[in-house]
């Protein structure tokens, strides 16, 4: 079976790569945290923030398409905000139309307003994503333990990964299997209606397997807790690291003062 | 005689929503013993693994080396005893082989330089060297079973329970999971439809149907009784077939 896989490339061996998963992590969430402050509407501060953003990808040698893949894959959420902030938002209307009884007004201050929030949300996504492009997915649960993150939240989070792949497993198997009976066609109705039934049978069976493998996992002596076989350490080019990225962040809401007080 | 190493006796469990799988199950194994587990689907023989490791709790008493099963103690019975799952997929949970071998032993809370020869150890048992990094979840159906094989291995179990080991195997696959098999020196208990693979790995045969014991003894006597075996829903192996 074939997935977009989340950390496909986090095997790499590039600089970016080999800094420690912790100080990654802070410094990914410093990034973030910098650009959810920067105030409503202000594009200019966000741009040192995409041009480190930049030179991190280019470093870790994340493939591009890897990238814009999974951005499209999170993005329907921030195209209905980038869909309706324009319609919804009161102001100088720049285009106007029917859509049935209603008229539909776009307004100027509607398109900024979605501008910013979609680029914010881009910029989120992105680090994110390049976090997990550069970090296997159990070194940042790791790190995040180191962090002193409550072990239950990490335990959910090791867990939401795998139930994930079920999930999807689950789903392909079940649309192959339903493929292979009903060639892909017949009328919408049908289909939609069957849909319906999947879903439910989806959540069963994804439930059903995964209490098989947290058997699996309890057969092997698990009982909540992560043990860690390989210790990092962080060094002098860590906290650098870290310290970068908080200066990045901290630099990114100056900037903002400054620039609209 | 020897302590027994796995004893069962009046063995009862209904499914919450659903028949009632174990009608009092009486079975006691020796240590180093290899039993063959053959029944009718729906004959409770997975659901006997799953309350061997305390998953579904059974009335009646179960002890697994020493230790009588309860809530407080499932935890040292699931250390002795390795169970390999029906479908490899719900075995195997980590991003790569080689965390999934090491997981049981780092849960064991052994050192690092000893997990590292267990996990190099089974993946020498299973054929997996070099399989280190790969995803578990894109291996080929074969590869998956050895390596769920080789994430219990690693743990050394005194005990090792499979279930229906030989499924969806290609005939290599097959014969090399029977040397394995043959060559291992835990108890062994192998849950299968493949009467051939049982016949060569184990010397003693029980017949499970409807949650109980219906026939226990020598495997070559048992899976050479073709009246026994077909009314039990099963057929002669085709290594005694062609005897005949
Ligand atoms: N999760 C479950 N919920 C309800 N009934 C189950 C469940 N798993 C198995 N059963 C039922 O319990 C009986 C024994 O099943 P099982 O132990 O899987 O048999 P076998 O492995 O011998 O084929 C069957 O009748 C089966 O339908
Ligand atoms: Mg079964």
């Amino acid at each position: 079976m074939h997935h977009i896989m989340l950390d496909q490339f986090a095997a790499g061996k590039t600089a970016v790569h080999r800094l420690d998963p912790a100080g990654k992590t802070v410094a990914t969430l410093a990034v973030i945290l910098g650009t959810v402050l920067v105030g409503r509407d202000h594009f200019l501060p966000l741009v040192p923030l995409a041009v480190a953003l930049a030179a991190y990808h280019a470093a870790g040698r994340t493939p591009l398409p890897y990238t814009l893949k999974r951005l499209l894959v999170v993005s329907p959420f921030a195209l209905a905000v980038v869909v309706l902030f324009p319609i919804l938002e009161p102001g100088r209307p720049v285009w106007t139309f029917g859509l049935g009884p209603w008229t539909v007004n776009v307004t100027e201050e509607g398109l900024v307003r979605a501008g910013h929030l979609a680029a914010k949300f881009l910029l989120s996504a992105w680090a994110t994503l390049l976090l997990l492009a550069t970090t296997r997915f159990q070194d940042v649960l790791q790190g995040l333990a180191r962090l002193r993150v409550p072990r239950a939240f990490v335990v959910q989070l090791a867990f939401l990964y795998r139930y994930l792949w079920i999930l999807m497993d689950e789903v392909m198997r079940m649309r192959q299997a339903r493929a292979a009976r009903d060639g892909g066609l017949g009328p919408w109705r049908v289909r939609f209606q069957s849909g319906v039934g999947v879903l439910g049978v989806l959540f069963l069976r994804t439930y059903d397997r995964a209490e098989r493998i947290y058997w699996a996992m309890a057969a092997r002596g698990f009982d909540g807790r992560l043990h860690a076989p390989i210790q990092s350490r962080m060094q002098g080019k860590d906290w650098l690291f870290v310290a970068g990225a908080v200066a990045l962040g901290c630099a990114a809401v100056g900037l903002d003062r400054a620039l609209y007080g | 005689m020897a302590e027994p190493v796995l004893e069962l006796v009046d063995v009862r469990y209904r499914y919450p929503t659903g028949p009632e799988a174990l009608r009092g199950l009486t079975l006691s194994v020796a240590p180093g013993e290899r039993v063959g587990l053959v029944g009718p689907n729906g004959a409770g023989k997975s659901t006997l693994l799953l309350a061997l490791a305390g998953f579904v709790p059974a009335e009646g008493l179960i002890r697994v080396a020493g230790h009588t099963l309860t809530r407080g103690t499932a935890r040292d019975v699931r250390r002795h005893l390795g169970l390999v799952f029906q479908d490899a997929d719900d075995q195997l949970f980590m991003p790569r082989v080689i965390d999934d071998i090491a997981f049981g032993p780092v849960t064991m809370g052994l050192a690092l330089e000893e997990v590292q020869v267990r996990v190099h150890e089974a993946l020498h048992a299973v054929d997996l060297e070099g399989y280190e990094t790969r995803a578990p979840y894109h291996l080929s159906v074969g590869e998956k079973r050895r390596a769920a094989l080789a994430t219990v291995l690693a743990m050394r179990p005194q005990i090792l329970a499979l279930d229906e080991p030989s499924a969806n195997l290609d005939p290599r696959g097959r014969r090399r999971l029977i040397q394995l098999l043959a060559g291992l020196s835990s108890t062994l208990l192998v849950v299968g439809h493949d009467l051939d693979l049982i016949l060569e790995v184990c010397q003693r045969t029980v017949v499970i149907d409807a949650g109980r014991v219906a026939a226990d003894g020598p495997s070559a006597e048992i899976l050479g009784n073709r009246e026994l075996l077909e009314s039990h829903g099963l057929e002669l192996p085709l290594g005694l077939a062609a005897r005949m």
